[in-house]
Parts: structure tokens; sequence; C-alpha cells
């Protein structure tokens, strides 16, 4: 590039709008949320309203009390709901992009397509079709269920199967996703590779745990993180068909920190929640990371 | 990117699954995937009657538009698909101006803090919304834009992911090219608008699809700004409002119409553009 290109380079022009914008509306509120973490504040006020009062809403959060019960609760459930939609959606994709990889039969880019469009449809009709399915007397899937003998289940109506529930209807929309990734990372590893295995005298098994999985590594902690990213996001069928029930077992974090933060409007607790969950998933982000690189050592 | 060109793990004389069992896993998966969907549309062409009925009916006998009918009066849907399609394809021009712009100068500029900023703007990729909904709510409501489209626009005029894949594509465009449009004395606004954008359609397209799903679909920031004002309510939240009518199998056609209506468009936009999706995900997943 010359000189005077260089000196042609409106850096400021281009990148106001971007980052006024991001700025603005992401990194402000950011830092506002650790700074009411400390306050105490009624969203229904302006912030000039918030009374310092230290560490104690961090107390209260995890402290004996109701709202250290509830915030507990949905950070446990929080996690449940996350762990379980990596561990089903991580192999999963891997299985299912294997599927509609691989050229010995026809009917992948098909199956692919069903996949990935269920990740196209608005969650908030995601929940409202699964909560009809899984109604107990008429719903479909009990009515399925019954033909080949297995009883009556409780699905969303019961406190032990309701988060599972939701894990379920989750993974069925957003595993096309992370199937069309696990296809990018497929389609990045060298032949060749295979060939070597082969000649090797590798079965298809060993092949798959010799080659394929090292080789996914990357893609697969891609996936891992962007799976926990959107796992803490739920909220759609919890606000419209349990609100967090029955008995709190699907009350999640992005639910209860809205439900506290503005529809009770208390802002200082509500932003000290918010701090835990960015905590924990620097920390979680962090772990697969490590956890990753180990794996590359070895 | 190589999607199309590039196969290999599985030979036809290998161990391991037969023809049949593959055929037989496609299609019994592609049916398990489809069937939420397809019971979806099935049921919003029923009568209330047969919603009831146990055994069930999977087809309905004589296909009913009284569930469309019904919805259209209960939440107003052709307001609420006007606001969706405002949300969507404003905030989505949006993105695409402010991605496109800051994509280049990341792409093609060299400045001081070039690598500092792009990881700072980057990170926010990886910030859910609930972290910032609680201050940015106080904000937009300070602003005097609660309760209005504009409140629910103005927000997310930008995004991360955008600029991840502008980057990643104008990096790709030649220097000539720009050199060339500047030693024609273009403006560096004009260079972005019609030299750099034109040599990168298929990431521009790939990035207006995912922007106009993920506005026309999402549902936190909306419910949360819009404060119960539903004549600015996008389809999607008044497909919420069904909840008080989402209860026993009577209005089970009813709920499922609204959501045929609320799915339609999303899901119409990636049968005919599929390509443009799998190609940025394949991209962005990988080089990412």
């Amino acid at each position: 590039m010359s000189m005077n290109a260089v000196s042609k380079q409106p850096v400021a022009t281009m990148l106001a709008p971007a980052v006024i914008l991001i700025g603005v509306f992401i990194f402000v509120p950011m830092l506002l949320t650790i700074w009411l973490s400390f306050h105490q504040w009624s969203s229904q006020t302006g912030f000039n309203t918030a009374e310092f009062v230290g560490l104690r809403n961090y107390e209260d959060i995890f402290g004996p009390l109701s709202v250290g019960r509830d915030f507990k609760r949905a950070f446990t459930n929080t996690a449940i709901y996350t762990a379980l939609s990596v561990v089903i959606i991580l192999p999963l994709s891997v299985l299912l992009g294997l599927l509609v990889y691989q050229r010995r039969v026809r009917g992948g880019t098909f199956l692919r397509t069903v996949l990935f469009a269920t990740y196209m449809v608005p969650m908030i009709a995601v929940a409202l079709v699964w909560s009809k399915l899984y109604s107990p007397t008429e719903g479909p899937i009990n009515q399925i269920l019954a033909v080949i003998g297995i009883g009556e289940q409780p699905w969303l109506s019961s406190p032990d199967t309701a988060l599972v529930s939701i894990v379920i209807l989750n993974v069925w929309q957003q595993v096309g996703y992370f199937t069309v990734l696990a296809i990018a990372g497929l389609t990045q590893i060298p032949p060749s590779l295979y060939e070597a295995a082969r000649i090797d005298g590798a079965n298809a098994i060993q092949e798959f745990f010799g080659v394929t999985l090292p080789l996914l590594r990357r893609t697969l902690l891609f996936s891992a993180v962007i799976a926990v990213i959107n796992a803490v996001q739920v909220f759609e069928p919890v606000a419209l068909i349990t609100q967090g029930g029955p008995a709190g077992a699907t009350n999640v974090l992005t639910y209860h920190i809205r439900r506290v933060g503005i529809e009770r409007a208390q802002g200082g607790i509500g932003s000290a929640m918010a701090v835990m969950l960015m905590l924990s998933l620097i920390v979680v982000i962090i772990a697969l990371f490590a956890f990753a690189r180990k794996g590359n050592e070895e | 990117m190589t999607g199309s060109t590039r196969r290999a793990p599985f030979r036809a004389n290998q161990a391991g699954l037969s023809h049949y069992a593959l055929i037989f896993a496609i299609i019994a998966i592609s049916i398990v995937a489809a069937f939420p969907l397809v019971w979806m549309v099935l049921s919003s062409f029923k009568t209330p009657a047969e919603s009831m009925q146990v055994p069930p009916v999977w087809i309905p006998k004589t296909p009913s538009l009284e569930a469309y009918s019904e919805v259209s009066g209960v939440i107003n849907a052709g307001r609420s698909f006007t606001n969706s399609a405002i949300i969507a394809t404003t905030t989505t021009l949006g993105i695409l101006i402010t991605s496109l712009m800051a994509g280049y100068a990341f792409a093609k500029y060299r400045f001081r803090g070039r690598n500092l900023v792009f990881a700072l703007l980057i990170s926010t990729m990886f910030l859910p919304p609930i972290v910032t909904l609680i201050p940015l709510y106080r904000m937009v409501n300070s602003m005097g834009l609660n309760a209005s489209l504009v409140g629910v626009i103005v927000p997310n005029l930008a995004n991360a992911f955008g600029i991840f894949l502008m980057r990643q594509f104008i990096a790709g465009v030649p220097d000539d090219l720009i050199d060339a449009a500047r030693v024609d004395g273009a403006s560096e606004l004009r260079i972005v608008f019609s030299v750099v954008a034109p040599a990168v359609v298929p990431a521009i397209a790939a990035l207006a699809l995912f922007a106009f799903v993920f506005h026309w679909n999402t549902y936190l920031w909306p419910l949360t700004i819009l404060q119960g004002n539903t004549d600015d309510y996008p389809i999607v939240l008044s497909l919420g409002r069904l909840l008080s009518y989402n209860r026993g199998a009577m209005n089970t056609g009813l709920v499922m119409a609204g959501a045929t209506l609320a799915v339609l468009p999303p899901l119409v936009l990636f049968v005919f553009l599929q390509r443009f999706f799998v190609d940025s995900i394949v991209s962005t997943g990988v080089k990412g």
C-alpha cells in the first residue's frame, strides 16, 4: 500500500458507527451492570437514585433467605440445563454430521436441510408447538409412546422431568446448526490421513477415534463455547409455558434475572446475579480452552 | 467453503454400517426432526373438534382455515407482521452498513490499537444479552424510546458477528481494486459501498439473511422494552399472547395457526437461500 493510500485512511469515520453503537448499547450497560451490583437501586428510577451498599447484594444472593435460595436454584438449574445441552448436542452433531457428510447413500443434504430448518424457527413457536406435543393426555408424544407400550409421561408438568423436557426441545431446535459446524470441520480433514490409516489396517471405528475425532477438536471447542452461550440464554419456553415451575424446577437465570431486575425492579440484586452469570461463563470458557489445549499436548 | 468438493471418510467395501442401516437412519432422523413442524402445520388446519379427538386425528379430514381467521382476530396478525417486518428490515440494513464500514477498516487499514479494538468488539459476541438487559432497559427508557419500535431497533444496529464476517471476506478483496478506485478519486465511503460491497455479495447475502431471521425471531428485548404496548408487538410477541388461549386441546388449532404464520417468513427465506446460510457458518466456524 502506498503512502498516499495510508494517509487516506479515515479510520474514525469507518469505525464510528459500529464502535459508538456497540460501546453505548453493550459496553456501557455491561459496566453499569457491574457498578449497579454494588448498589441498591430500583430499575424504575434513574441511575442517580442508586445507593452504594458494598457487597450486600452478593451476600443476599448467596444467603439463606428466599433471595438466595431462588438464585442458587436458578444457578443450579442453568448449570444442569447447560451441561445436559452440551453433552447431548456435541456428540449428536458429530454423528449427524457424519451421516450428512458420507457419500455412500443419498439423502445427506436433505437431512441437513431438515435439521437446519428447525434452527430458523423462532423459539417462541418452538415453545408453543412443544407445549402441545408434551401435553400429558392428548399430546402426540405420549400417544406415540402409548402405541409402543410406554405409559403416560408428565413432561413439563412434573418437577422431575420439566427441565429435561426443555433441554430436549432446545436440542431439537439447535442441533442442525452444530451439525453444519461439524460438517465444516469434517471437510477440513485431509483425505490422505484416512488413506494412511487404512494402509495401517485401521477399521472404521479406529479411523473415527484415531483421525476424525482428534482433528475435530477445534470445531468441537468452538461448538462447545457457542452451545454454552446459547444454553444460558434459554428464556421463551420458561417464560411462556412453565413460568419457572413446577416448584422452581425450570427457573433458569435469564428468566430469573429479568423477573427480579425488571419485573420486581430490584435492579441491584438482578445486576449482582448478572455479574455472577458473566463470571461463571468466563470460567467455563477458560476451562473449555484449557481442556482442549491439554488434549492437544497429549 | 470446500463442503461440496472433498468427500472421503467412508468406502463401500469398508466394514461398518450397511447401506440399509444408513438409509434407515437418514429417513428415521429426518422424520423425527421434521415431525414437530409437520404436526404444527397439520394441526393448524384441524377443526377444534378434531383437535380434541382421542385417539388423535393426525391428518385433518376436512382441512379448515377456521383457526387462521380466528387467530387474526385474537392477535391482530397483520399489524404484528408489519411490526416484525419493520424491526427485521431496519435492523438488518443498519447491521449491513455498520458491519461493512467497520469490517473494511479492520481488513484494509493499518492503525494503532487495531487488534485491541477488534478483540474488544468481538468479545461482545460471547456476552449473553441478559447480562446487559437491566441497565439497557433503564438507558433506553431514559432516552424516551421505550414502548416504541425505535427502542426495539436502535440498540441492535451494529453487532460483532457482522463485523467479524465482513472483515473475513473483505480481507480477500484485492488491494489493487481499492487502490485503483482511490486513484480515480473515489472517497473511502464510496469505495466501501460501490467497490468493496459488490465484491463480497455472498457474504452480504449471508449476513442479511442471518440478521433478518435473528431479529424476526428475537423475543427477550422487544418483550422488555415494549412494556405491554401491544400495538407495536412483533409477531413473536403476539404469539406469546396466545398463551392465555393455550390451555387445553380446544385451542391447539388456533395456537398452531399462529405459530405457522410466525415460522413462515424465516423458513421460506431459508429454504430458498440455504446455501448462503450454510456457507457463512462454515467459513466463520472454521476460520474463527
